[in-house]
């Protein structure tokens, strides 16, 4: 079989073309400046899209990439990733199954899992579809020894112009590859509460992440550390949440994590229900016991 | 300069007060009251306050059901003038879905702007978007935070992962928002019984040639957490730094 994966960062190839090179040959998509991220994990070519890359002019770029060719389009969900997956879709006049977290394969027989009724169910699907988006990090990624070659394409001129960038506060971490994740929510009451949650950080030599409304609303943190159903979906060998109710939306993007380790100070907080090891206690008192007691 | 706004209105079940059955897993929709998704209004809230401020008018579409009636009468009481239902839904193939919008919005001829949620709360599928944009050769400005017209442009800030933009583009154009474009308004009583002697429009989707794909489960997925809760909280911290300790080896 044959695939083509388009990932705006890179990142979200990796894992997805390892998975793919079992099946098939895949040629791989990014963008200018990310293609390093993506060259190590055998696609027989990486391609490259330079200059400013928006919906219509990547869609060109990938059209004359005879998509129609392909078995299968994967596409790693990102916000320029979905509009272009629509994109195609229409195209090609295909069904798409989108946010995909596990899928199979059986010749032109695609098996889907994801999400629905907002992360309360998982709703597995048999289709033909040719178009299909995957949510990031959803797939483990095994690098291999050669490097993909690449072919550079410059974008034409996009329908769209920019009038103005407006860089964001941004860390530069990926939540996704830390092993232990220290996340906090709502609980925490303020941003300079996170001095007395970074000592924990340092004794399991972990990251810090949040709910979406401690990245979100409040900024508290980032907005690349938010965990859940609209931010990332992380798998980490042990995932403490501190103050974080539990909704499912929140869970929708921690589920996959080995060991769940929670501290709320209501008995009754549904998160509760989705931890291995759960303290009902105030975390301003856990925390600095928890330190000490790893030492 | 007056707009001709269309805006796209997507009605859900509300999976807030949703429950899925604890031993089967089965989702329990029945009895469940239908919403507007928050999105959409969001969606009707930008398009309202495009045409207060530019004037012209709103004109609102579901792709629903039979029992779309009521999601229309609060999108007519917080401002929208017109009124389509398109029954049919389904709701498993976004390509249709677009299909089925699209040809409707041709429709009605000359539009400035189609607005519409980026990511529906229930599926978060979040294609739609870019299949109009790619259907009706409308240049997709995405994710908007803020929305304004412009002379012949239409400009948004939009939020990637890595940084804002502020980018326009020649109207028509599809325009997807997010929910921190706006506070949807609470309509006054007035206005919502004004809005429920307005007439709706109603048709039939037209059946295309489309897959659904196969449904094979969708059941609440189930979680095998160890579920060691401690009240006695340096119990806890003992056996919690024992097992975190395991893991960092
Ligand atoms: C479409 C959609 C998408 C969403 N996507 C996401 C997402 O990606 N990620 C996400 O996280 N949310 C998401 N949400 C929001 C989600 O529904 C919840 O609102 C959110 O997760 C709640 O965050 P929280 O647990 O931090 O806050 P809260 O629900 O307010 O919980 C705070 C918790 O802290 C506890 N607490 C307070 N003080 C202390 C203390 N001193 N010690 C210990 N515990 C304390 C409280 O008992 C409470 O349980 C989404 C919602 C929608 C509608």
């Amino acid at each position: 079989m044959k695939f083509l994966v388009f990932s705006e960062d890179g990142n979200g190839a990796t894992g997805l073309v390892t998975k793919l090179r079992e099946s098939g040959e895949v040629d791989s998509i990014t963008l200018g400046g990310e293609e390093s991220k993506c060259i190590n994990y055998g696609s027989k070519t990486v391609t490259v899209l330079k200059g400013r890359a928006m919906g219509d002019n990547s869609l060109k770029a990938i059209q004359a990439m005879n998509p129609e060719s392909y078995d299968k389009i994967f596409i790693s969900s990102s916000p320029l990733g979905r509009d272009i997956a629509g994109m195609i879709a229409a195209t090609l006049k295909s069904l798409v199954i989108t946010e995909v977290f596990d899928f199979t394969l059986e010749n032109e027989i695609i098996r889907t899992k994801r999400f629905f009724y907002g992360g309360k169910t998982i709703l597995e699907e048999e289709s033909r579809a040719k178009v299909i988006t995957t949510q990031p990090g959803a797939f483990e990624a095994k690098k291999v020894d050669s490097s993909s070659p690449l072919n550079f394409v410059e974008l034409e001129e996009s329908k769209i112009s920019l009038e103005e960038e407006v860089e964001k506060d941004r860390s530069g971490t990926d939540i996704e590859s830390a092993s232990i994740l220290i996340s906090v929510g709502r609980g925490i009451g303020k941003k300079e509460a996170l001095d007395q949650v970074k000592p924990l950080v340092e004794a399991v030599h972990g990251e810090l992440s949040g709910s979406r409304p401690v990245c979100l609303d409040y900024k508290w943190l980032s907005e690349e550390r938010q965990v859940g159903l609209s931010g990332k979906k992380v798998k980490p060998k042990v995932y403490i949440a501190l103050g974080i109710s539990g909704q499912i939306q929140h869970i929708a993007g921690m589920r996959g994590s080995k060991i769940v380790i929670a501290v709320n100070k209501d008995k009754e907080a549904p998160i509760f229900q989705e931890c291995d090891y759960g303290i009902v206690g105030d975390l301003f008192q856990v925390v600095p016991k928890l330190v000490s007691s790893l030492k | 300069m007056p707009m001709n706004i269309v805006v796209l209105i997507k009605q859900i079940i509300d999976i807030d007060q949703m429950k899925t059955d604890p031993k089967s897993g089965e989702p329990l929709t029945q009895n469940i009251p239908m919403r507007i998704e928050n999105l959409s209004k969001n969606s009707i809230e930008a398009a309202v306050q495009l045409k207060e401020k530019n004037g012209g008018k709103v004109t609102g579409i579901i792709f629903g059901t039979d029992k779309s009636n009521a999601a229309m009468k609060e999108a007519f009481a917080m401002g929208v003038d017109e009124g389509f239902i398109i029954t049919g839904y389904s709701g498993n193939n976004p390509t249709y879905t677009a299909s089925v919008l699209g040809r409707k919005i041709r429709e009605l001829g000359s539009v400035d702007c189609v607005i519409m949620g980026n990511q529906s709360a229930d599926s978060y599928t979040g294609l739609l978007p870019g299949l109009l944009s790619a259907a009706l050769s409308m240049p997709l400005l995405g994710n908007a935070v803020s929305v304004s017209l412009e002379g012949e442009k239409i400009k948004i800030k939009r939020v990637l992962d890595e940084k804002d933009e502020i980018v326009s583009a020649q109207k028509p154009c599809i325009v997807s928002v997010t929910q921190e474009i706006n506070q949807p308004r609470l309509p006054p009583v007035l206005q919502i019984m004004a809005a429920g002697r307005k007439p709706i429009n109603t048709g039939q989707a037209e059946k295309g040639d489309f897959e659904m794909p196969k449904v094979l489960s969708n059941l609440a997925p189930k979680s095998d957490r160890k579920r060691e809760i401690y009240e006695d909280m340096d119990k806890g911290i003992a056996e919690i730094s024992k097992i975190i300790r395991g893991e960092m080896k």
